[in-house]
């Protein structure tokens, strides 16, 4: 349980960890909560040769609105996340997904940047992030780019963030008129982790019924993704009981489901159909 | 755990087949390979420095070709040994070619122990579907030199 030797260095702003992630390469991990990394260090799963700590750079933790999207700082922790009045108002499934993550220590310390850059395929932030429409800021040594949720989670473990590029902001956009959102899971007992998540961002009309549909799925594939047939079932159409079982049943048609110890594939899918039915209904219930 | 799979690459069979028993161009396309040498017969030795992500691993491994009846099948036997665990497995390639196209078949038995086994057992089917995957394409734009 201890580390292989590597060198420290706390960067003091964004673009001195940017120039240090420059020079060494390959050879140096950014380390933001180190919920995930610290862990993979200490079973030498992860054996970087440094670290660079960008926790102590100032700015780089915050929540704030600016026209109709809420801007979120890299380095804001789950808890900040979970705990915000604002936030649960202004973005009910941004506090719910932060308050479904791991265990207290684990959301007081791990952040939104971290948890999202490490793409884990069974963390819950990626179903947020893709229900939600989100837009990560990434500053590099050639300035700042933006990258849409659907693009960021490429693979397994694996992002759009190129080498060299640092997670600066999350942008969400914010839901106008009668609009839901749920997240719910299926935990795995003992690391808290998405057996698997789904993420549902949905708006009415004044008829009430399903205007617009948004819905991500995590901990069920190599990686998080975007259930477009069920969103496409959900539009148009009453959001009643069979509407939601209709499209729950769309979100997991997949063959591509996660087969581990836990969970085989097709328990995995009868879960995702499960899970994605109670969301739907949820964020209905929580449009009306 | 068993692996299945099937790829398509856009070269002929003949040329993929090549390839596919080519260790300079294994060599290439192996996730990963730093060395691969010829030992006796169809026995290769290789060091891998395998991974996804932020989580690597370098392992030792040994690599039998068998069952070999070009251009349509061969069985693959892998060893490997590393610092986070080791690996075993063995499966049967089958190659079928239709319109330019080749479609290759996988179908084996691995596993995994160690540490690997015990606290990287939810992603390491993932892994082994996005290296192979990897390692496909890296194997068609070969095969269409």
């Amino acid at each position: 349980m201890i580390p292989t030797p590597f060198d420290y260095i706390a960067a003091k702003s964004l673009d001195e960890a940017v120039a240090l992630l420059g020079k060494h390469g390959e050879a140096a991990k950014i380390l933001a909560g180190g919920h995930s990394l610290v862990p993979a260090m200490k079973l030498r799963l992860a054996q970087p040769q440094v670290l660079i700590d960008i926790s102590r750079i100032k700015d780089l933790a915050y929540i704030r609105e600016e026209g109709n999207s809420l801007r979120v700082g890299a380095m804001t922790t789950h808890y900040a996340l979970e705990s915000s009045k604002r936030v649960r108002v202004v973005s009910p499934l941004l506090a719910e997904c932060a308050a479904a993550i791991g265990d207290v220590q684990v959301r007081n310390r791990g952040t939104i940047g971290g948890s999202v850059v490490h793409a884990d395929p069974a963390a819950d932030w990626p179903a947020a992030m893709i229900a939600l429409r989100v837009e990560m800021v990434c500053a590099g040594a050639k300035g700042e780019r933006v990258i849409k949720a659907d693009d960021f989670f490429v693979d397994l473990l694996t992002t759009a963030i190129a080498p060299g590029e640092v997670l600066r902001e999350i942008r969400i956009p914010l839901s106008q008129g009668r609009t839901g959102q749920s997240y719910k899971k299926v935990r795995h007992p003992a690391s808290g982790f998405a057996v698997v998540g789904v993420a549902v961002n949905l708006g009415l009309d004044a008829a009430g019924k399903c205007a617009n549909a948004s819905i991500g799925v995590t901990g069920a594939a190599a990686k998080a993704f975007r259930a477009g047939g069920a969103e496409a079932a959900l539009t148009g159409k009453p959001p009643d009981a069979a509407v939601a079982a209709a499209a729950a049943a769309k979100a997991a048609d997949r063959q591509d489901m996660n087969s581990d110890l836990y969970a085989s594939a097709e328990y995995r899918r009868h879960l995702v159909e499960v899970t994605a039915r109670r969301a739907v209904l949820a964020a209905v219930g929580a449009a009306k | 755990m068993r692996l299945e799979g099937t790829h398509e690459l856009h070269a002929p069979r003949d040329k993929v087949f090549a390839a596919l028993t080519d260790p300079q161009v294994l060599a290439r396309c192996i996730p990963g390979c730093e060395s691969l040498e010829k030992q006796a017969g169809d026995v290769y030795t290789a060091k891998l420095s395998a991974g996804v992500g932020a989580i690597k691993g370098v392992f030792q491994a040994t690599v039998r070709m068998a069952d070999m009846r070009p251009p349509e099948h061969y069985r693959l036997i892998v060893e490997g040994k590393g610092q986070p665990g080791f690996l075993k497995g063995s499966g049967d390639m089958d190659l079928t070619e239709k319109d330019g196209i080749t479609s290759i078949h996988y179908v084996g038995e691995a596993s995994v122990g160690g540490l690997l086994a015990s606290v990287g057992q939810r992603m390491v089917e993932s892994a082994a579907k996005m290296l192979a995957g990897k390692f496909f394409s890296a194997l068609e734009a070969e095969a269409q030199k």
